[in-house]
């Protein structure tokens, strides 16, 4: 049974960073695994230190405009299988597949209805699928991934923060995806506004799964441009998410 | 039989995706050559079983290395003939991904093989147990099939010899499917993937018309049909024919009575005015009326100005979609302009004034020769008036209408206006939606009025001036 890990959040919270580091303990182990950057806004690549040329989104552009072009009985499911397995990414230790960017005008609904059927076979393959999403989660309300074990909702201690934490929990429920357990991680947490975090999520009722501290080699690394993939063992947020990753059973 | 492969044998395997790291071997793919073809050939010329290798086979092959590789199966039997080629050609795919260890992806020359370390640690270590399989397999399943050998090559200057002959053979059968109309099959497809928020709207896929959206054509249909006939593409069966002209069927008719809930329970496929196909709102075309001229013009979503008519695509898509059937809009695929049955029932392009310039050059090869010139873009004309002067200047066949028109008006005016009964339908929940109504003659107006009560001491209807 593959286990499909999905995580979100307000921009800003550092969620593909938990992405990367959550990632960085799964290939430690002998599992297989598909991660997904289904933000339009492409970080991860860039936080695992590998480059991405090509998207999902790339090849449902391609079936799109040579639809007309392609012989009348031609598969295109087969066709389109096809360009999704060039655009995924084989490193050694995971595979990398980028969404990319969001639909253009007409009607998608075909290609989208081939991309489930497409995603659903592909998943399968893998041990774990892990997946950095927009907090606008529209690649939920498409279906394109189904059956969510655990959603993790980045926040940082920002009220605002949490405010979109709560929102997002309550988005999930009205979308009727299937996501199986909804946790909370807050993120960049000081000694100085961790009671108050937890007293926030106590009063949106929000539960929180982990509590991952500011690390300032994050925040070096960020601002030079390197991947956060091989942060050092003894790292405070690596450490952490280390723990979160154990509950989760991964 | 299957015990005497090194490998399992079972759709199970189907989705088996073999990775970078475990596989042994690549062959053909995007970064190599290869292809895969089916040739119907004489019983004589087929020796049955027989396995033929051109090149090096997996034992000679490198680990991780890739190769070219291209597989001919001949196949012969009494019912074999050149049109069930691509058929059998398309179960070499499936076949292929049944055998454990074996990735098959893509078709024709865009075939993308992997083979697994593992299987050739079980004791793949010649292509010879594959193509028995697969040959096994062809004619247990595909039981018209009572002779096949297979030749597979991996010499990359054979292919490329080759490459010309599989090419040309794909185009003969293009050529062949563009061929295919209506009147060819016994079954259409519908989709309902629309439906969720266009309910009762009745997408039906022909030969000659393919789904509002562009994206689904018959030959689509029908693949996804026989993979999941219960999924948003399945079989209509085609019925009996009503009417070839403007394509109504009693299947098409009945089909639009369920998936309407009874809403309408007459479509013709290729009619704009009476009984049209309904539009949805993923339609890439919205046509539209226009009394003014008889005429019929066409705007697509890429077109941000407003047509002649005054209306830009969203207001006329607004009005046009959500699933209703409405004479005087039709939403459409761009690929409906290539049918030879494009709007027939109405006078196909003989009956088009107008369209943007970019939509116009999209389709310019499918447009007759002799209308080409005569049709009016955003460049030409700009609102009724001008595009009146222009039909008339090219002398649009639309032309001849008026004259005949005007003929039969001074011949009405004495007659009882019995046939004044119009035909145009107001979908009571979209009172706006009604298009303006034809001048005379053709078409009309029907007026549907659903629980009412209507009581009326005397009614005058005039000619508005």
């Amino acid at each position: 049974m593959t286990k499909i890990i999905a995580i979100t959040g307000k921009g800003g919270t550092g969620k593909t960073a938990i992405t990367t580091l959550l990632l960085r303990h799964l290939t430690k182990s002998d599992k297989v695994v598909l991660a997904i950057d289904a933000d339009p806004d492409t970080n991860l690549p860039e936080t695992l230190g590998c480059e991405a040329d090509r998207t999902i989104g790339d090849i449902k552009e391609y079936m799109m405009n040579e639809r007309d072009n392609m012989p009348p009985d031609i598969n295109k499911e087969s066709i389109f299988e096809s360009r999704i397995y060039e655009t995924l990414n084989e490193l050694p230790d995971y595979d990398l597949l980028v969404m990319g960017r969001p639909e253009g005008s007409g009607c998608y609904c075909y290609v989208n209805n081939l991309l489930r059927g497409i995603m659903d076979r592909l998943t399968e393959n893998y041990d774990v699928v892990i997946m950095d999403m927009e907090a606008g989660l529209e690649h939920f309300s498409r279906k394109t991934i189904r059956n969510i074990d655990d959603l993790l909702v980045v926040t940082d201690g920002s009220r605002r923060g949490m405010g979109t934490a709560e929102r997002i929990s309550e988005l999930v429920h009205e979308l009727e995806t299937d996501v199986r357990n909804i946790h909370v991680v807050a993120n960049k947490v000081t000694e100085d506004n961790k009671e108050q975090i937890q007293k926030t999520a106590n009063e949106l009722g929000l539960k929180l799964i982990g509590l991952v501290p500011t690390d300032e080699s994050i925040a070096e690394r960020d601002l030079a441009g390197e991947a956060l993939y091989d942060l050092p063992e003894d790292s405070k947020a690596v450490i952490e998410v280390e723990r979160i990753a154990v509950k989760l059973g991964l | 039989m299957a015990e005497d492969f090194p490998f399992e044998i079972s759709p199970m395997f189907e989705g088996e995706r073999i990775r970078k790291n475990d596989m042994y071997v690549e062959l053909s793919g995007p970064k190599s050559i290869g292809f895969e073809l089916v040739k119907a050939a004489e019983m004589d010329d087929v020796v049955d079983g027989k396995f033929n290798m051109i090149g090096p086979d997996i034992q000679d092959m490198e680990e991780g290395g890739r190769y070219p590789f291209a597989m001919i199966y001949k196949i012969a039997g009494e019912l074999v003939e050149e049109d069930l080629e691509s058929i059998v050609e398309r179960r070499n795919h499936d076949f292929q991904n049944y055998i454990q260890g074996l990735m098959h992806l893509n078709q024709r020359y865009d075939v993308w093989v992997r083979l697994s370390k593992e299987a050739v640690e079980k004791g793949v270590t010649s292509f010879e147990s594959i193509a028995q399989a697969i040959m096994m397999l062809f004619k247990n399943e595909l039981p018209f099939i009572e002779k096949v050998e297979a030749t597979y090559i991996t010499d990359k200057d054979e292919i490329e010899k080759l490459m010309d002959e599989a090419k040309a053979k794909y185009k003969a059968r293009d050529d062949r499917t563009r061929n295919l109309h209506d009147e060819d099959v016994d079954t259409f497809y519908g989709c309902t993937l629309c439906q969720s928020f266009a309910p009762s709207n009745v997408c039906v896929i022909t030969p000659d018309r393919i789904s509002l959206c562009g994206a689904i054509n018959w030959f689509d249909g029908r693949a996804a049909a026989k993979v999941d006939p219960e999924g948003p593409q399945f079989a209509i069966p085609k019925g009996d024919v009503i009417d070839e002209e403007s394509g109504e069927y009693t299947g098409v008719n009945e089909t639009a009575k369920s998936l309407s809930s009874g809403e309408y329970d007459r479509i013709k496929l290729h009619s704009f005015l009476d009984h049209p196909h309904t539009s949805c709102g993923c339609f890439e075309v919205v046509g539209f009326y226009i009394p003014e001229v008889d005429g019929i013009g066409w705007v697509d979503r890429d077109f941000t100005g407003a047509a002649p008519n005054g209306l830009p695509f969203s207001t006329m898509a607004g009005q046009t979609g959500g699933g209703k059937q409405i004479s005087g809009f039709l939403g459409i695929g761009i690929n409906y302009f290539r049918s030879p049955k494009f709007i027939q029932a109405d006078g196909g392009w003989e009956r088009v004034v107008w369209m943007p310039k970019h939509l116009k050059d999209r389709v310019s090869d499918d447009i007759p020769d002799d209308i080409a010139d005569k049709i009016a873009t955003e460049e030409d004309v700009s609102d009724l008036e001008t595009l009146r002067n222009f039909l008339e200047e090219k002398n649009h066949p639309i032309v001849n209408r008026w004259e005949k028109e005007e003929e039969e008006e001074a011949t009405e005016e004495e007659e009882t206006p019995q046939q004044a009964a119009p035909a145009m339908q107001m979908p009571a929940s979209m009172p706006m939606n009604m298009p303006a109504m034809p001048t005379s003659g053709s078409g009309g107006v029907k007026i549907i009025l659903k629980n009412a009560k209507v009581s009326v001491d005397k009614v005058i209807i005039k000619k508005n001036e």
